[in-house]
């Protein structure tokens, strides 16, 4: 395997760590509401998974409790948020900053623990075509199940009623009421589904792509699939794209130092959060004029 | 009504009773409301107390003796006093980074990062400098330093806000990240200190770039700095016109640039200034405590003051407050550890559900408007 067959392999393991947090960001984005604690519910649905995995030996058992604990997290941020009125930047952050806590107190245990990872499946047939086989088709299971999200993301925003009516909360509430449904349920909900689908990435994270638990493990991946949202300008097909340049940056290091190319290590780990820096730069003022009214809003502070 | 919370930390409070007559002790006393606002608010704290004796009840802890120990670790032991207000000088200078961007309606969670490029620039300096100067314009020069690097990194956000539309809080939490890996490189190659055995830590600073300790205790100069500046912050957001513009802009961007103020100008220099009193908290915590550059040497400072800030609703003077209290109850960390065998995180529960608190009732605060 030669190193940009590798670091494409290992940048979509890794892209998917952000592509499950971006999805899931990308519904509640589009509903109104931003969750910078996207962070807390990776870091939440990492342990949940780890630990499940750990006491069950089914990482599948875990899988499904990241998406719980993950869930959980943002349903916190949502009744905060839509119920309590409590400012959106400051929920996510103090939830955040729950999860690191707690997360570091329950997960003691685990860090030493050895769990059954998620297997690596081959898909027969398209495993096989050259290149491109190995690239997508030689995975953990979730990370084609992160294939089939994207499509079904995308188709049920804009091709059904629900993603209608997802959409329209976010721009005008108002006319959602009119319309006989609950706004505000609908916020509820789409950050709920959304954050449960951070902790399925904080659990690919934990029992796909690293096979360990270890405090404040996410390192800021959480924030990178906000960022990911932004500079996609609320489409899935570019969130993909943007979660799959990610993990490429996040594979370059490791790639690099295998192949004794002599980069600094440090440069190497700052290079994800640089690139979606840069990505936000190139196309922030692009996506602005797309977001959500309701969302640009909460991110510019103004009313 | 929009359905969408607003920006609670931009809005300055205290124009929340701006041309209301203030109510007179007999009519507050007999507000029915009032009490049950204050009824709420106490229940909303007590609950977050609760709440961190459940979790600590989960780790065999018996949640009072717990809540003792923090009370005596911070305030009753001798000399923690004195690591309490030591450990606040970051935290402080931190948070009033958070408070002065808040008043123009931005977020800056950039505290961390500032905080640590603050630091990385006045050991630059400070080790270059060595005992080439006296100690007071070391000082200085490493200050200015700190300040510099700091508002630097809080400026490039502001300047991406205005200038591209990137939004400032997710700008400023991923320049946190590249600040680590920055101090990192520093401290693994060019900086590290070659008698040092290895560890990554650059060359310590000389003893008399080292701040000065006060009345005989382990209380530094950076106390007095730190206090000083948390006034002329105070005196800056409430008594000059640019203070006053800023909250203008907090309040409502569009009547402020009809009204002429040169919008995008202030925002970058809020968030500039900032960065700056971050860094300089680096500059005062490294010259003062660390004495030389170390990995982890913020630990998470940075973020306790965002909560600090946002607990002392962006008012310079009961920010200080919320920042010393937060001190505190990091100061009590190593202690539960080692008492209760409780991880010393454990304390970021307790300061994320007291500041949960008050999120919980933005529906029940009174609003101007």
């Amino acid at each position: 395997m030669n190193g940009i067959e590798q670091a494409l392999t290992t940048g979509v393991e890794g892209g998917t760590v952000i592509l499950f947090p971006a999805l899931g960001e990308l519904i509640g984005q589009r509903a109104g509401i931003v969750n910078l604690g996207t962070e807390g519910c990776m870091l939440a649905g990492a342990l949940a998974a780890y630990a499940v995995a750990a006491v069950t030996g089914s990482a599948w058992l875990g899988v499904v409790a990241g998406f719980v604990a993950g869930g959980a997290v943002g349903f916190a941020h949502s009744w905060l948020v839509v119920r309590r009125k409590a400012d959106q930047l400051a929920s996510g952050l103090v939830l955040w900053f729950l999860a690191i806590g707690l997360t570091s107190v329950l997960g003691t245990t685990y860090v030493s623990r050895t769990v059954n990872a998620l297997p690596i499946v081959k898909v027969p047939g398209l495993g096989s075509i050259p290149w491109l086989g190995t690239i997508l088709f030689t995975h953990d299971p979730l990370v084609y199940a992160s294939y089939v999200l994207v499509a079904v993301v995308w188709w049920a925003l804009y091709r059904t009623r629900v993603g209608l009516v997802l959409r329209a909360t976010g721009e005008r509430p108002e006319v959602v009421s009119v319309a006989g449904r609950r706004p505000e349920l609908v916020q509820i909900a789409a950050v709920t589904l959304g954050a449960a689908l951070a902790g399925i990435g904080g659990a690919q994270l934990s029992v796909g792509y690293v096979d360990s638990w270890f405090d404040d493990m996410t390192n800021g991946y959480g924030f990178i699939a906000v960022a990911v949202v932004l500079f996609a300008a609320w489409r899935p097909l570019l969130v993909l794209l943007g979660a799959y340049v990610f993990g490429v940056a996040l594979a370059a290091a490791s790639v690099l130092q295998a192949h004794g190319v002599a980069v600094n290590q440090y440069v190497l780990d700052a290079l994800p959060y640089v690139v979606t820096l840069v990505a936000l730069v190139l196309f922030a003022r692009s996506g602005g004029s797309r977001a959500p009214e309701g969302l640009s809003r909460a991110l510019t502070n103004t009313s | 009504m929009s359905l969408i919370a607003r920006g609670a930390p931009a809005r300055p409070s205290s124009d929340a009773g701006a041309g209301v007559v203030a109510p007179s002790l007999l009519e507050r006393l007999g507000d029915v409301s009032g009490w049950r606002r204050a009824g709420l608010t106490l229940g909303a704290y007590v609950a977050s107390l609760a709440l961190f004796g459940a979790v600590v009840g989960t780790q065999h802890a018996n949640p009072l003796s717990v809540y003792d120990s923090i009370v005596h670790s911070a305030l009753l032991d001798g000399g923690s006093l004195a690591a309490v207000v030591l450990r606040a000088v970051p935290i402080v200078l931190a948070a009033l980074a958070v408070s002065v961007p808040a008043r123009a309606g931005l977020v800056n969670v950039g505290g961390e990062g500032q905080l640590i490029v603050g630091a990385v620039g006045a050991t630059g300096v400070g080790v270059a400098l060595g005992a080439a100067v006296p100690g007071p314009l070391g000082w200085l020069l490493m200050a200015l330093a700190g300040f510099g690097a700091g508002a630097l990194w809080g400026g490039l956000a502001g300047l991406l806000r205005v200038s591209v539309g990137a939004n400032e809080a997710v700008t400023t939490l991923l320049l946190n990240f590249v600040a680590n890996d920055l101090m990192l490189y520093l401290l693994y190659q060019p900086w590290k200190d070659p008698t040092g055995g290895g560890q990554p830590e650059s060359r310590p600073l000389v003893a008399s770039e080292i701040l000065p300790k006060l009345f005989g205790s382990s209380v530094n100069l950076g106390v007095i700095v730190a206090a000083v500046v948390a006034l002329v912050v105070h005196v800056l957001l409430k008594r000059t016109g640019w203070g006053f513009a800023l909250r203008v802009v907090g309040g409502n961007q569009v009547a402020a640039r009809r009204a002429g103020l040169p919008v995008h100008r202030l925002m970058v220099s809020s968030m500039a200034t900032g960065g700056g009193l971050a860094g300089l908290g680096g500059m005062l915590y490294l010259a003062g405590t660390q004495v030389q550059l170390l990995p982890g040497g913020t630990a998470t400072y940075g973020y306790i003051a965002f909560l600090a800030a946002f607990l002392g609703r962006h008012e310079p003077l009961k920010v200080v407050v919320a920042a010393l209290a937060f001190s505190a109850i990091a100061v009590g960390a190593p202690g539960l550890q080692l008492d209760y065998g409780l991880d010393g995180n454990v304390v970021d529960v307790l300061l994320a559900l007291i500041v949960a608190a008050p999120l919980a009732l933005s529906a029940n605060r009174k609003k101007a408007f």
